[in-house]
């Protein structure tokens, strides 16, 4: 292990040790400082993992310093009006990943347990839950979240409201089932008002010239992350260790924002250079000196994933590649949404959360998966079963046979993403194996 | 219709129209949730019929995830078999599991057609408004299935005819709550499930000659009421999701207690509420306006775990603890459902600061483990 490596190893052994909120803030206080975070970011292999890893570091030592007011939202709120309104967004959902990531899941599932929360409830949401109730997360002024994509955010962060006493600063954002003139209005409405709300609240008024700025840099935002999606398209060599579905917190809590412009353009200008090096065009000698292209690229089979990975150590994605197949996109990267209208801000952002795929019927989920499945010349689809998912899992079958009508291969992959105890290793390997098997005998 | 499955022998006495079918079965309307507005189905020219889920899983299997909601993949089982022969389910947002059992029936039913009701987890003037468009949808979807349009005076003759029921139904559970031994445990939840299937005028004059008949013996019978419990057996109120097990409510007929409060899909959060008038659409004689009191009943009737405000949950069941001197909660969850077992940490949380015990249990559908449940009851009784 590098020196780096061991850092960071020690670090998270720390937070095991001390698990409070302060020990926390204080770790993110030094981890977050200048010159340290820069230094931080060096210690990543590419430039796509470095910004990702700088720009979280930095909202998360936003939300845990106390000098800002803190909202705590559910992943696919439109975070374009946080930001607007100067709230530093929280994703308990996604904070949940880290608790997988750092090692202290197996605590704060427990404490979930303890309190009532049962086994069969997602483990996202579980932990989240566990990390709130022994006070890891920072306090929050205010907690949104909306009924895109599932039932449980919604529960949780009510019942967290009522932990910490601001049950009146709890809003929900009731998402339409179907997209129509009435739906966007309905759903714009119930923005506009939050908006207010939340200035009325914070003793402002609703800042329309910020909102407009934001929704500039959402776009810019979306404008290059498209662009990012379109390298995909071609694109079978990476940086080391990148992994799409590692951008959840800046693809969807960043969007507004001047760093998620800074991420996604740093990860267009590189996964630019690796594609021109697959190309063999490429005289840049630099970046190719990390990269052992050993495997025939022509070969290399295409998988696109579906829901979420595993947040603690795995070895999926290794599996994956040893066998020359390359999970070459993921349907959280997709750009859903239609540009958005600074003049029309909160029907831009009712539009928005209306065009997410995981909204209403399957059908929205099917056609872009499709989509996904023509655009990326896809051999494979994993759908990750996530246990305690039933939004995802319950539309299985169909996503199955659809594509199977389509010609294209599915694996349903049981696991859980944060519960390595709810998992097995050896039977994901066999899965796997299988799965990769059906999908060669068919190309031979 | 015939009497489903023999679980409802004992009332059938006094019910034996209610399970008699009278209109064209041809035209029969299954629903799910209690969200789903019975009389604009009526209005339409159709009969209302819960399904009730009472399939053992078999074929249903293979189309959802084994954790998924029992209750969805044994009404999928019925849906697969043709039981009720149904021209047509009718969907409500409810859940993450409802909206992929619609997914489900629509892909590989779609000879029964089904629609999707978008019910708010909110309740605002907005939500209002746009509840009523919805209910609008679903009436233009049944007057196309009927090729008939849905007229004024119908729609308000079966608001009536529902409104009746649900007071009926209302009145049943104050005899059934407040008599010990008029009304059994089990024949209370076999009525409320006949309410739910069979036509509504045949079970309105079954049930108002029922309801006669207890009315004479309530007399000779002293309240158990809401006062001290003075020898009494405690009283508790029962709280979950759709619990429809037959054995469960016999069990209870032999524990020293008294149900005075049900909330659950299939008892109080299906019949508490009216559609009420306020007036205006009378004056003003239009559909529309009677779509709004219709959303507006639903919107505001006792609530499920599924609305976003569980506040005012707490606070329902709060009320109710202290109008029915209840001594303790029993909830009652079937595997897999997140609105109704995420809320039992926060009701837990809040009837330990107000005092009052409760008792969570998870019970399998249409797999009951009667002599479990029953242990875990009794052992809860003698705390209290």
């Amino acid at each position: 292990m590098g020196f780096a490596e061991n850092i960071k190893e020690t670090i998270k052994i720390q937070i095991q040790k001390n698990l409070n909120r302060d020990y926390i803030e204080k770790i993110l206080g030094i981890v977050g400082s200048w010159p340290v975070l820069p230094v931080y970011g060096m210690t990543f292999a590419s430039k796509s993992d470095k910004y990702l890893n700088i720009a979280t570091i930095k909202v998360i030592k936003k939300a845990y310093c106390k000098k800002y007011p803190v909202a705590y939202g559910s992943i696919f709120l439109p975070y374009e009006l946080l930001h607007s309104l100067d709230l530093v967004p929280f994703l308990p959902e996604v904070m949940a990943g880290f608790t997988a990531g750092i090692g202290i899941a197996d605590k704060t599932l427990k404490e979930a347990s303890a309190r009532w929360y049962t086994p069969d409830l997602c483990t996202f949401h579980r932990s989240a839950s566990g990390a709130v109730e022994l006070n890891l997360f920072p306090l929050p002024q205010f907690l949104i979240c909306s009924s895109l994509a599932c039932d449980a955010a919604q529960k949780t962060f009510y019942i967290d409201a009522k932990k910490y006493n601001i049950e009146d600063n709890f809003y929900l954002i009731d998402v339409p089932y179907k997209k129509t003139t009435d739906s966007i209005k309905y759903l714009a409405s119930q923005l506009e008002d939050i908006s207010a709300s939340i200035s009325k609240k914070m003793g402002k008024k609703v800042d329309i010239g910020k909102f407009k700025n934001t929704i500039r840099l959402s776009n810019e935002f979306r404008y290059w992350a498209a662009k990012v999606n379109d390298i995909r398209k071609e694109l079978l060599i990476y940086p080391k260790n990148f992994n799409g579905l590692s951008f959840i917190l800046p693809f969807h809590a960043l969007a507004g924002t001047k760093d998620a412009v800074v991420i996604y353009k740093n990860i267009y200008f590189e996964l630019k250079d690796f594609l021109e090096i697959q190309k063999g065009s490429s005289g840049n000698k630099k970046s190719g000196s990390n990269i052992k292209i050993k495997q025939d690229i022509g070969k290399t089979k295409r998988i696109l994933w579906l829901h979420l990975k595993p947040y603690y150590k795995n070895n999926i994605f290794e599996i994956l590649e040893s066998n020359n197949y390359r999970v070459v996109f993921e349907e959280i990267s997709q750009v859903y949404w239609p540009e958005l209208d600074e003049e029309k801000p909160f029907e831009s952002l009712a539009l928005k959360m209306l065009s997410h795929p995981l909204n209403g019927s399957v059908e929205n989920r099917m056609a872009a998966i499709l989509e996904m499945v023509r655009n990326y010349r896809i051999d494979g689809v994993i759908l990750f079963s996530h246990w305690g998912c039933r939004h995802s899992n319950g539309s299985a079958r169909i996503i199955k046979d659809t594509l199977k009508n389509n010609n294209v291969s599915t694996l349903i992959l049981d696991g859980d993403c944060l519960n390595k105890n709810n998992s097995s290793e050896g039977q994901i390997l066999t899965r796997l194996q299988g799965f990769m098997e059906i999908i060669n005998s068919k190309q031979s | 219709m015939t009497e489903p499955g023999g679980q409802i022998r004992n009332i059938s006495n006094h019910f034996s129209n209610s399970f008699k079918t009278t209109k064209d079965e041809r035209f029969r309307i299954g629903w799910l949730c209690t969200y789903t507005p019975e009389e604009i189905i009526l209005s339409a020219g159709f009969t209302p019929t819960r399904i009730l889920g009472e399939d053992r899983v078999n074929k249903a299997e293979g189309y959802f995830p084994i954790n998924f909601c029992p209750y969805l993949k044994s009404s999928w089982e019925s849906i697969l078999n043709d039981i009720n022969k149904l021209s047509a389910i009718v969907f409500a947002n409810s859940c993450d599991g409802m909206r992929r059992a619609y997914d489900i029936c629509k892909n590989y039913k779609p000879q029964t057609p089904s629609f999707m009701l978008d019910v708010p987890k909110i309740n605002t003037g907005a939500s209002l408004a746009h509840f009523s468009n919805n209910l609008s949808e679903l009436a233009g979807f049944l007057e196309e299935l009927k090729k008939s349009k849905i007229e004024f005076v119908t729609l308000k003759k079966s608001i009536e005819l529902v409104n009746k029921k649900r007071t009926l139904l209302k009145k049943l559970n104050y005899y059934y709550s407040e008599f010990d031994g008029l009304v059994d445990d089990p024949d209370f939840f076999d009525i409320l499930k006949l309410s739910m299937i069979s036509e509504p005028e045949i079970f309105i004059q079954d049930l108002c000659a029922y309801l006669e008949k207890i009315a004479e013996e309530s007399a000779t019978i002293e309240i158990a009421g809401a006062g001290e419990n003075n020898g009494f057996p405690p009283r508790i109120m029962i709280i979950g999701n759709f619990i429809n097990e037959s054995k469960l409510w016999e069990s209870f007929k032999e524990l020293n207690c008294k149900i005075a409060v049900t909330d659950l899909c299939n008892s109080s959060r299906y019949y508490e509420g009216l559609v009420e008038d306020k007036g205006n659409a009378s004056k003003n004689n239009t559909i529309e306006n009677l779509l709004v009191t219709v959303a507006a009943r639903y919107l505001n009737k006792p609530q499920c775990m599924r609305m976003a405000n569980l506040g005012i949950k707490l606070k329902e069941v709060q009320e109710n603890i202290t109008n029915n001197n209840i001594k303790g909660v029993i909830f009652f969850s079937m595997k897999f459902c997140d609105n109704t077992l995420l809320f039992y940490p926060l009701l837990r949380q809040h009837l330990g600061e107000t005092g009052v015990q409760s008792l969570f249990l998870e019970i399998e559908h249409n797999n009951f483990s009667e002599g479990q449940v029953k242990t875990r009851i009794q052992a809860f009784l003698e705390i209290l």
